[in-house]
């Protein structure tokens, strides 16, 4: 139970860091999460369902997301719509990509191998398949990010986050950066998206809805619990914030509430998280929000 | 100091996990080694509330206590609402799973997935789904051969075919409004089309990807077909309020495929009383939990007939005179 939680955590917390380079380093409101999210499960699925491999299907998964993500970048930068309105059009565009790639808003995976069945002949217990999937990936992932944060392109990117009057006065494209932000943002919350559906089981166009909640949730999660940190420090907080989310989901559930009111009760939870460091400051408590496990 | 508790925090949920693996060697996987309960436990999940869903919940829990289940005394249920919110599903479905059910109720697609995708062992009951194997829950709708078996919720389309051309009898064109966005939809209007078009009518299909395209397709539907069919679908029960409004300016009727849509300003169906599929989902559990049957060889269990059921007032406002052999068959 607890594991399996875990894992789902880790899985979300993909997302997370897709969002974290536009939300937080650009401080970009991308829209496109919630059309780019389930375009990678329904690419993902679709790429499985028609025999290829899961690896294979699952970067398709993420390269769908990131041709989304250039799609709102091109939108924003070259077209100059507002980027909150881009990321909208893109969204709702992918709604029916989805189901011209799906060919129905729902794919099921019962049967069909999965990237965690790779792991199937080592006979773990139950839930470390996609522990340990996750786990690999997410090294993976941060290792991607951090070589490319420390290039001279990645310090551009920082830049044009900073300060994009400054950046281009040092001659950075601050379009491209902003296109490159989007691109690997999206490509992230596409591949996370891939993943999900594959613990799921299944692909819906409606699983988009309400996923920007729980990525920025690690976000503000990993920033409250551990303040300032370094980069690195940063996305294993996020990886932290998502699990720990997804653990504060299940005691709600466990506590037997009524779950008929869940968003209720996660947004509560959200808005405790985000008022703990005023409460702390006025009461002069120097813990700056303990967890509450 | 923020470091040293980011360490923590790696550090506890690494230990949790180191735990969670050795522990688990263990024990058998799945929970075998369950102990006899006196009381059975069941475990419910809903996708969404509506109308409908929450009525087939309702007559499933009715008809449990009529075959001697109350709930908190002699069974325990245990219900989940996930309300259209696919990402908290697979969590629901674990704490379902983690009571260690005798066996599991999904009510909707998405949650049906998402218990099937969470146990192979546990049986697992469907409530309301048109066609399980389309959406990847059975091999086979009459041989499901796994832990799954369950109730359709395919409407009885030739029975409502029949009864517009009796209702009107110079119908030509049946204009069908649908959401694109659900899988139940799909399967539906592609039976519906097949039936309506081999009786001779033209069948104009108008998928919306969701509630706010309702209206804008119905005013363009109204322009074009004699009479509007519906099938059973969230999203148009959830709009159906819109739909009604708008056919009514046009007097054009409208033919759902459930019967509360009728009382809500349908004219007629031969629907599936959603009552009723709870009924037929609760015996199904308790043949399941008294080991009087298995799901893997338990058919899915389709409705043959339905009840018909007339809104005479709409009828006369829209100057349909309605066979008297069909009243005299419509049970009030």
């Amino acid at each position: 139970m607890i594991v399996s939680t875990i894992g789902q955590g880790i899985l979300w917390s993909v997302l997370g860091l897709g969002i974290y380079l536009t939300y937080r380093i650009l401080d970009f409101p991308d829209l496109t999460t919630e059309g780019s999210f389930p375009l990678g499960g329904a690419i993902c699925v679709t790429a499985i369902t028609n025999g290829v491999s899961p690896i294979v299907a699952t970067l398709l998964g993420m390269i769908g997301g990131m041709l989304a993500g250039l799609t709102t970048g091109l939108l924003y930068t070259k077209g100059k719509i507002p980027v909150i309105l881009s990321g909208i059009l893109v969204m709702s565009a992918l709604n029916s990509v989805m189901l011209f790639v799906m060919k129905s808003p729902n794919l099921s995976l019962l049967n069909q191998p999965k990237l965690f069945s790779l792991l199937s002949f080592a006979n773990l217990p139950a839930n470390f398949d996609v522990v340990l999937i996750g786990l690999i990936i997410i090294a993976i992932v941060i290792a991607c990010l951090l070589g490319f944060l420390n290039t001279d392109l990645g310090q551009a990117y920082i830049a044009t986050g900073d300060n994009e009057v400054m950046a281009k006065s040092l001659g950075i494209h601050t379009d491209k950066m902003k296109i490159l932000g989007l691109v690997v943002s999206n490509g992230l919350i596409g591949l996370s998206g891939a993943l999900i559906a594959q613990s799921d089981g299944y692909a819906d166009i409606n699983k988009g809805i309400g996923v920007i909640v729980i990525g920025l949730a690690s976000i503000i999660l990993g920033e409250l619990l551990f303040g300032e940190l370094t980069m690195i420090e940063r996305f294993i907080a996020i990886v932290v914030g998502s699990i720990i989310y997804q653990l504060l989901i299940l005691a709600v559930i466990k506590l037997s509430f009524d779950t008929t009111y869940l968003k209720f009760y996660s947004s509560v939870i959200l808005g405790i998280c985000l008022i703990i460091p005023e409460l702390s400051r006025k009461f002069g408590n120097k813990k700056g929000g303990a967890t509450n496990d | 100091m923020t470091n040293k508790r980011l360490k923590y925090a790696v550090a506890i949920i690494s230990g949790i996990l180191f735990i969670s693996f050795i522990t688990g060697f263990d024990k058998s996987k799945t929970g075998l080694t369950k102990q006899p309960q006196k009381v059975p436990t069941i475990g419910v999940l809903q996708f969404v509330s509506h109308p409908s869903l929450d009525l087939i919940y309702k007559g499933f829990v009715e008809e449990l206590e009529r075959e001697g289940y109350k709930d908190k005394e002699t069974i325990h249920i245990d219900f989940q609402n996930g309300q259209a919110d696919q990402s908290k599903l697979s969590s629901m479905s674990q704490q379902l799973i983690s009571k260690k059910p005798d066996a599991l109720v999904g009510i909707a697609t998405p949650a049906a997935q998402a218990l099937a995708n969470q146990t192979t062992d546990i049986p697992i009951i469907l409530g309301a789904i048109s066609d399980p194997k389309a959406a990847g829950l059975v091999k086979d709708n009459n041989h499901p051969g796994g832990n799954i078996t369950g109730v359709s919720d395919q409407s009885p389309v030739e029975a409502q075919v029949k009864l517009m051309k009796e209702l009107l009898p110079t119908l030509k064109t049946i204009g069908v409004i649908y959401s694109s966005a659900e899988d139940n939809s799909q399967s539906q209007v592609d039976r519906f089309k097949t039936v309506a078009q081999k009786e001779g009518l033209t069948v104009k299909t108008y998928a919306v990807p969701s509630t706010n395209e309702i209206s804008q397709m119905t005013h363009v539907m109204t322009g074009e077909v004699d009479a509007i069919y519906t099938p059973t679908d969230n999203t148009i029960a959830n709009g159906f309020q819109t739909i009604v409004s708008i056919a009514d300016e046009a007097n054009i009727p409208i033919f759902p495929s459930v019967d509360t849509m009728v009382e809500e300003g349908g004219i007629a169906t031969i629907g599936i009383n959603q009552y009723d599929l709870g009924v037929q989902t609760a015996k199904m559990v308790v043949d399941v939990i008294t080991k009087k049957k298995s799901p893997s060889d338990t058919p899915i269990y389709t409705f043959q007939t339905g009840d018909l059921v007339i809104n005479e007032e709409k009828a006369q406002k829209l100057g349909i005179t309605i066979p008297k052999t069909i009243k005299e068959e419509a049970k009030k």
